[in-house]
């Protein structure tokens, strides 16, 4: 595992001159870079976003049947977290968009 | 992509540029050639309907034989009521007018986006973040007049005195934040959700935009809703320093 690592690290530091290699037209290869960033920090907050809620519904599910009578108030709670962990999402989008 | 003007816009471009000038001179901004812009003239129609909804509602105000405008606005009142007695007990219905129109107002500038030739005001940054500034402000304001300025500033300090030059920055961040969170949820979730029913749009064809359009008008309503819900915890938050 370890010696798998080091090549891989080697392969990087070798190849990141050419990676790194301005062209001729570099505002092109910044709008490039930055949409690459902007997808790959997307992709990220999608991701745990979706982790996130995930365990949100499945804790109030879980409470739910658990506890029936308290299903209103775990309701609203449940609506509340969704919204402030999607938002968190959100911020995200909104900085991709900006740049 | 720029902006398109809508009919409203155009209207008020052509026959009240004056008007839109003067009141960016009350600002000091200069003078542009169509000053008015879609999210300010949806902004005017909003409220416009709110107003004359308002006004029919009050002509036909019954007691014995409620009409089917008292019957919509009795509904909605009994659930902006209810939540903020969830929230706050029964102190809650002092605020309820604050929450009301807050809710009436971001519910319909969001849904009316939905109507061709119409756009959401909330769409563009500035009326999110109108609305999140006046909740900010309203909140505050709450909790003053309930609890004193003395109190009020006491409660930043957090549970133990020890512990307060930490938990004074740690607050104000966290209060100033609120208003930006605000802002920022609504105004993203209505503008992907415009964003995304467009792409769709270009992409493919008439059932998935149209799909995702149905997902926006659910948007819309969350959103409203977790507007509503959050002012009241932010009010209920102000106001609970006495117990």
């Amino acid at each position: 595992m370890t010696k798998k690592m080091i090549l891989l690290v080697m392969i990087l530091l070798v190849a990141s001159p050419m990676l790194f290699a301005q062209s001729a037209d570099v505002a092109a290869q910044t709008k490039a870079w930055a949409s690459i960033g902007g997808g790959l920090a997307m992709a990220i907050a999608s991701g745990l976003c979706g982790l996130g809620q995930g365990k949100a519904v499945s804790g109030a599910t879980e409470a739910m049947a658990r506890n029936p009578g308290a299903i209103g108030a775990i309701r609203i709670m449940l609506i509340l977290g969704l919204a402030l962990i999607e938002s968190l999402a959100l911020y995200t989008l909104v900085i991709v968009l900006i740049k | 992509m720029p902006e398109t003007e809508l009919w409203i816009t155009k209207l008020f471009n052509d026959y009240l540029a004056g008007l839109g000038n003067s009141f960016l001179g009350l600002v000091g901004m200069h003078a542009e050639a169509r000053p008015w812009a879609n999210f300010i003239t949806m902004q005017i129609l909003v409220a416009a309907i709110i107003i004359i909804l308002a006004a029919a509602l009050r002509a036909r105000l019954s007691f014995d034989r409620p009409g089917k405008l008292q019957h919509i606005f009795e509904l909605i009142y009994e659930f902006v009521g209810g939540q903020a007695e969830d929230q706050m007990g029964h102190a809650g219905t002092k605020y309820v007018a604050y929450f009301a129109t807050i809710f009436i107002f971001i519910l319909i500038a969001n849904l009316i986006g939905i109507i061709p030739g119409f756009e959401s005001p909330t769409m563009n940054p500035s009326v999110p973040a109108g609305c999140a500034i006046a909740t900010f402000l309203y909140y505050n304001m709450v909790g003053l007049r309930s609890n004193g300025p003395v109190k009020y500033s006491a409660h930043f300090a957090g549970p133990v005195w020890w512990l307060a030059p930490l938990m004074i920055p740690i607050e104000i961040v966290s209060h100033l934040a609120r208003p930006l969170s605000l802002t920022i949820r609504l105004y993203a979730n209505m503008f992907a959700g415009e964003k995304l029913t467009m792409v769709f749009i270009s992409l493919t064809y008439f059932l998935i935009p149209a799909a995702f359009m149905g997902l926006h008008v659910f948007v819309a309503l969350l959103q409203a809703y977790i507007f509503l819900l959050l002012t009241m915890i932010y009010v209920a938050g102000a106001m609970a320093q006495d117990h």
